[in-house]
Order: structure tokens, then sequence, then C-alpha cells
């Protein structure tokens, strides 16, 4: 009798947190989509920026190239990293600790000290200047611990059964990698990249001390430019023009979910695969 | 069936719950004043507490700001607004070039808080905006600082802030071809990118760049060479007057603002300090 | 035959380089930190940084003291792991083992979307919505240690749900299955064999939620009230450190930016610990 009690108890704690989770989900978005779409004109997406019509083209520009820079130097780092540490170390190496420890202790630096760091390191010290460059290794260098970490964690959640399958039809340890652990642990792996898009196009502070802050679209990497959350950040500074930042974020919002959507069906069609 | 139900009750229940909650009522006179500023060292606060006499002096050169340790504080200027705008009780500061019809501005002394009386000087409460080169400053930099300073610079200034110049004369410049980079302030990007607008009709063979961030990081940048102007809504420290020369572009009036359901609509200086100080604590407690 | 080995070690290397390319990421910044952090806290005395009680850098002479701060950011960080965890956990068990089919493909793509909002909207929403409603249910001013715990616990969310859930997933079905044939219902199979197993990951997770949850600044900024004062309750307000570092460094020089990364180093330092206590957890849970 107690065993259903607790049963029930569980069962609703669990919708009730459910509701509460996507209630609040549900109005966050509705807050943002009221506030924001009355102020889309086309103006707003003009191809050069003036202090007139505020235009987020640019900085939506900039915002792609900088979430497809970051996640081309700090996936491939983060991935074989995370393959090195739990295919070819052997289990309860102490570099494997070490690794884990300091990833996940630097996913907790606030991000301004990234930026800081970027500033002096990129800006200054390697003599870059505030530039596209600039943030992207900035930002590469804040979501390497959380891609590292999902990473490691799907591959380590693959049975070792499949792993001994393949040695066992004779398959090296590449292959066995490339082809059966990896496809397994993609969703997971993709999962973390998910998080990490969501972080990038989200942040602020690390970039205004590194990128810069020019509302144009940058014409090399060498140049700098703002993304949509430093434009956001920009708009709603002195008060001016509230309303375009929040289309500003709507138009963020429909970004995030693109880019969400593409990741899952690449998930799905490499998990068949 | 049943579940989603619940799920979807439970979720309308929430946003009943909120959304019921969110608007303020009418000011309590008995309830405590929410004061509400800036952070430590912002160019709108440093003006705000030496004007009103928050920052209490002492005769060694010791400076102390008394603000109360209760207040809130905000980084940025819509936060403010904010926070104003939904507390009946709370009272802050806002440069004047960012009043909205979101709040009410006091008049201090009997002065409205408006332009005109800054310019005339019977609203006392406002602080230059400043720009900051090094010597060896570009010809385009300097040439873009002269218009700034001119009749027409001054006529866009004169629409949203105070100009400095009443009587600039017009503008008559080399207009030379270039690139320069201007950096610093937040508070100071908005008429500078209108400055620069008006600059690049006349001039269209040039190419300015504004990066925008604060006060200090602007100073250091200028100091350093990386940008050929700083911004900066304070006046310049020692350490920077040493390497840069500074000049008032603007003035910009900083209104004491409250809620617009607030029954009060001016204030002297001393009630204004008193408040700050924490001295007065509730709106009745105002004499 | 060769081939295949010399492409096997050729990637082996790669792999190995990658890890170190890693680590040293890794230590440079620990290095920046540490080489800009100690010295700082040398010349204005360890126990006056870390246990000073009063943090008033623009007074001459100055006070470094972050204990207040160092209490804001524990209290509000709690009060964010008490709210989110035990919701995130049970919304990823929901989305995992209960949430029928078509409703799934709508409110999964929903919480992958609540990642992406930028902080500063969080801050807004919780500035208008959760602020207000402190106020009217407990008094105050509402910016206050519940507000800010609140809505961290909706930030991590995302974060938390998302690893749990990919965890419980990648447990093999057998498990289940197994229990359930054994004659355990559900929520037994669930709670009791599922759970544990994805032990490692919902760990990760938590972890990770920490981590956000310390390190988040923007949104905290602006519901949390920020009084840099000893916190007094969880009905007002408090400054955490990552607020401390970002009100202050754009207008902060010298010793005062220094200290400022010195706090740097404590928040490092912090999350290292708990690092190191979840590790020792996960350690003596295994068989």
């Amino acid at each position: 009798m107690r065993q259903k009690i607790t049963d029930t108890l569980l069962r609703v704690a669990t919708w009730l947190a459910a509701a509460l989770t996507f209630g609040a989900l549900f109005f966050l978005i509705a807050y943002i989509l009221t506030r924001g779409i009355p102020y889309i004109k086309p103006s707003l997406f003009a191809l050069h920026y003036n202090s007139q019509n505020v235009s987020l083209l640019p900085a939506l520009v900039t915002t792609v190239l900088m979430v497809l820079l970051s996640l081309a130097v700090a996936v491939p780092l983060g991935l074989f990293t995370a393959i090195y540490l739990v295919e070819y170390a052997k289990r309860g190496n102490p570099l494997v600790r070490m690794v884990r420890m300091t990833a996940e202790t630097l996913s907790g630096i606030p991000s301004i000290v990234y930026g800081l760091f970027g500033m002096l390191f990129f800006v200054t010290w390697l003599g870059w200047g505030f530039s596209i460059l600039a943030g992207t290794f900035t930002l590469a260098i804040m979501i390497l611990p959380l891609i590292l970490r999902t990473a490691e964690e799907s591959l380590k959640a693959v049975p070792d059964t499949y792993r001994e399958g393949a040695f066992g039809l004779g398959a090296g340890r590449l292959r066995t990698v490339f082809r059966i652990v990896l496809p397994a642990a993609a969703p997971g792996i993709l999962a973390g990249v998910i998080l990490a898009v969501g972080r990038i196009v989200g942040e602020t502070a690390a970039l205004t001390y590194t990128a810069g802050t020019v509302a144009q679209i940058p014409e090399s990497l060498m140049a700098s430019g703002r993304t949509l959350s430093v434009h956001m950040y920009a708009l709603s500074s002195e008060g001016l023009y509230t309303g375009q930042a929040y289309a500003t974020a709507v138009v963020l919002l429909v970004l995030v979910a693109g880019i969400n959507t593409l990741s899952a069906a690449l998930a799905k069609k490499i998990g068949k695969g | 069936m049943k579940q989603t139900i619940t799920l979807l009750l439970a979720a309308l229940m929430l946003l009943m719950a909120v959304t019921g909650c969110t608007q303020g009522g009418a000011q309590d006179a008995g309830k405590n004043i929410t004061v509400v500023s800036r952070e430590d060292g912002s160019g709108t606060r440093g003006a705000f507490i030496e004007l009103f006499g928050v920052e209490a002096k002492g005769e060694d050169g010791s400076k102390k700001d008394m603000t109360t340790k209760e207040a809130l504080i905000v980084n940025k200027t819509d936060v403010m607004l904010t926070n104003i705008a939904g507390d009946p009780n709370a009272i802050g500061y806002v440069s004047m070039g960012s009043l909205n019809n979101t709040v009410k501005a006091l008049s201090i002394d009997g002065a409205a808080a408006t332009a005109a009386n800054v310019q005339n000087g019977s609203y006392p409460i406002a602080r230059p905006f400043i720009i900051a080169t090094r010597d060896d400053v570009s010809e385009l930099a300097q040439d873009f600082i002269r218009f700034i300073l001119s009749k027409e610079g001054q006529a866009v200034v004169g629409g949203s802030y105070t100009a400095v110049d009443e009587n600039a004369p017009a503008y008559e410049g080399v207009k030379p071809e270039g690139k320069i980079s201007v950096a610093g302030s937040s508070s100071v990007t908005p008429i500078m990118e209108k400055l620069k607008e008006a600059y690049l009709t006349l001039n269209p063979k040039a190419a300015i760049e504004i990066q925008m961030s604060d006060s200090t990081a602007g100073m250091t940048a200028a100091m350093e060479g990386t940008c050929d102007i700083g911004m900066a809504s304070r006046a310049l420290k020692e350490s920077e007057l040493a390497q840069l020369t500074g000049t008032a572009i603007a003035l910009d009036g900083i209104a004491v603002i409250v809620h617009p359901g607030n029954p009060v609509v001016d204030m002297t200086g001393e009630q204004v300090r008193s408040i700050f100080t924490g001295e007065t604590t509730t709106w009745e407690g105002l004499q | 035959m060769r081939e295949r080995s010399l492409q096997e070690n050729l990637m082996k290397a790669v792999f190995l380089i990658s890890t170190l390319i890693s680590i040293l990421t890794v230590a440079l910044i620990c290095l920046f930190l540490f080489a800009n952090g100690i010295p700082a806290m040398g010349k204005i005395g360890f126990y006056q940084f870390l246990l000073g009680r009063e943090w008033s850098p623009s007074d001459l002479p100055p006070a470094f003291g972050i204990l207040p701060m160092m209490l804001g950011s524990l209290y509000v960080t709690a009060g964010a792991i008490l709210i989110g965890v035990p919701v995130g956990i049970l919304t990823a068990v929901f989305l995992a083992k209960v949430c029928p089919k078509p409703l799934y493909r709508v409110l999964k793509p929903a919480v992958d979307l609540l990642a992406g909002i930028p902080s500063v909207v969080y801050g807004f929403f919780g500035l208008v919505t959760i602020v207000p409603m402190v106020r009217m249910l407990f008094g105050g001013n509402g910016s206050s240690i519940l507000a800010a715990s609140l809505l961290l616990g909706l930030m991590i969310l995302p974060t938390v749900i998302g690893i749990t859930e990919s965890a419980i997933r990648a447990v093999p079905g057998e498990l289940y299955d197994g229990a359930v044939a054994l004659g355990a219902s559900h929520e037994r199979a669930v709670f009791r064999v599922l759970l544990p197993a994805a032990k490692s990951g919902i760990l990760a997770a938590v972890v990770l939620g920490i981590g956000r949850a310390i390190g988040e600044t923007m949104a905290v900024i602006m519901v949390a009230g920020n009084q840099a004062r000893m916190p007094e309750g969880i009905f007002k307000g408090v400054r955490t450190l990552t607020a401390n570092i970002v009100l202050e460094m754009g207008y902060a020089a010298e010793l005062h930016r220094e200290a400022l990364i010195a706090t740097g180093v404590v928040l490092f330092v912090f999350i290292l610990l708990i690092n190191l206590l979840f590790s020792a957890l996960r350690k003596g849970g295994r068989p």
C-alpha cells in the first residue's frame, strides 16, 4: 500500500515539475513575442545599419558566422579529446580525472572573465584587435568544457558490448570508434552542441571585450562585429530602443529554434546510419 | 487524455497567478522608500552624488560615498527605468536624454527637469560628455572634433541633449579621407552615432567606427592608441589627464525620477540628499 | 594491413594532440587568473580581502572585502539548485518516460529553445514578473535572494533537463524491461533502476547546472538588488561575486580591476571545491 502512495506521489511530482517548467517557458516566450513582434519592420532588416533603422541584419550575419566558426574550432577539439579520454586512455588514468575536473570547473567561470582573458590575450597580446577571430576563439574556449563533458558522457554511455562485438569481427579501434561508437553516441553529443550553441547565441559580456560592437557586416575575420545578443544589449542600454531590442530577441529565438531543429535532424540521420 | 488536461490546467493556473500579481498599486505613504542607484563607477552616479551632496568630502582629501547601503543597484539605464516604473515607492535618477513617459521627473528646488533649464542654469544637476584624445591625433579625428564643436555639430547635440556652446562657429573643415575609431561610454554612444551620420553627409570620404563599452575602457583605449577618440560620461581622472586632452561636447542633465502615480512633484536638494543617504526612509517622513 | 596501422596511429596522435591542446587552453586561463589575482590579494591583504565585510572601492582610501558577495553567491546558488535540480530531473523523467509522443515533439524543442534565450531577456522577464510577484507576496521591494533563486532555477533547467534526459535515454532498455518483468511498477522501475543507472550523467548535469548558476551574471544583476552588504534574509537583496565583477569592471582601474580578477580566482576555487565534492560522491556511490 505504501508503495502505491509513493508511486502516486512520484507521478504527481513529475507532472507538476513538467507543468511548472513548461508553464514558465510558454509564459517567457509569450512575453518576448508580445513585446517584440509589433516592432518587426522591414527597415529592421536593412543591409546597412544606421541610428534610424537600428537594423539587426549585420548582427544576424555576424551571429551565424560566429556560431559556425566557434563550433568549427571547439567541436573537433572537444570531440577528439573526449575520444582519446574514453577510447584510448587506460581506464582510471589520472589524466582523465584531471581534465574532467578542470573542464567542469571552467564551465562555471563567468563569461566576463573569459572576455577579459580574450581581450588581454587575443586582442592585445596577439595583436588581433577587436575582431571576429578574437571573439571566435574566446567563445570556443568557453564552450569547450561543455562539448568535452557531454561528448565524454555520451561515449561512456555506449555499452562495451558494442565495442567488443566490433573487435570480435576484426575491426580496428579507429574503425570501431567512427563506425560504431560515434553514431551510437551522436544524440548525446549533439545535445551538448545544442547547449553550446545556446550559450554562444546568448553571450554578451565575453564578446563586447573581444569582437567589439561595430554594427556593420564584418568585411573580414579581422574586422569587428556585433552579434544579435550584443545588439540587443546595446539597443536596450540607454532605454531608447527597447521595442527594437525585443524584436531582436524574437529573431534570436527563431534563429535558435532553426539551429536546434537542424541539429536534431542531423542527429537522427547519423544515428540511423 | 486526463493527464494532458491536468498538465494544461496546471500551466494555466501558473500563468494566471503570475499575471495577476504583476501590476503595482497606488503608492502607500507609510511604506519604505525604495532607493535605486547606479553602480559604483557610473559617471551618472558620480555626478549625482557630487551635485546633491551625497558624497562627503573629508578635510584630508578623502571622499566617501554616503549612498545608503540598502539602495538597489542597477547597471543600465533601462533597468533603472523599469524598476521605477514598476514600483510605486521607488526613487532613482537617470540621464535626461533617456527620459520617457513610463516615469515622472521631479522638479528640483522649483526648476523643472528640462534641457532648456539646464541651458539657462536654473536646473544645475548636469554633467558634461567628454571626448579625449592624445596629442598625436590624426587629421581626420581633428576635423571630426572640429565638426562636433561647430554650429552644425552642436545643433545635432541640441536635439536630445544640451549644447555646450550656443554661439559655435559654422563648420569649416578640410574634410580629409581616412578611418578613425571612437570608443568608450555607452551613454555618449547614441549622440556620437548621430554626430557621425551628420558628419558623413558632409564628408563621405571618411570612415568612422564606433565601439561601445564604457568610459574607462574608452580612456584606456585612447591612451594606448587602440582608438583615436575616447568617450567619457564623467570627468577624466588624473592618470588619464596626464596623457589625454579632454573636451566637453555636450551637457547632459540628470533627472530625479519616481513612479508616475507618486503624488510628489517637487523636492528640495536637501530632501533628495536625505533620502539617498538613508536618513529619510518613508514617504510620509519627507519634510 | 600496414595502411590501416598508419592511419590508426595517425588518428591516435591527432586525438592525443587535441587532448594536449585542451589541457593547454585550460592551463592558460588558470595562469591568467592566478597571475593577475593572487598579487592583488596580496596587496590588499588576504584576510581583508576574503573576510572583509566592507566593499567600497571608490572611497579614498578604498575597502575591498568580498565576504558579503561570497555569502550572496552561496545563498543564491543554493536556492537555484534547490529549485532547479528537482524540477529539472523530474521534468527529464517526464520527457523520457511519461510524455506521449506527439506532445514530446512540441515540448522537447521548446526546452532546447529555453537554452538559447539571452540572459538579458531572462533578466527583464524576472524584473517585470518575478520581482513584482515577490514584492506582492512577501513585502519589501521584491529584488531579493528569493527572486534571484527563482530566476536562476529557471535558467539552469535546460542544462539539467537536456543532459539528464540524454543520460536516461542512454540507459539500455533491458534494465527497465527487466525491472517491470520482475513486478516493479512504472514509477519504481524509473526511480529505483533507471535513475541510479544514469547517475553519472545526472551528476554531470547537476554540476554543469551549478556552474551555470554561479557564473550567471546579467540576469541576476537585474533581480537581486546588488546591495554590497552582508545578506539580511531571503526577502532582501544581495550582491553575488559575478555581479560584483560585471558592475564594476567597466570603470575599474589598476588595483580595483585586479581585485575583481581576484574575485574570479575565488569563483574558480569555489567551483573546483564543488566539483571535488561531487567527484567524491560519485565514487562513493559506485558498487
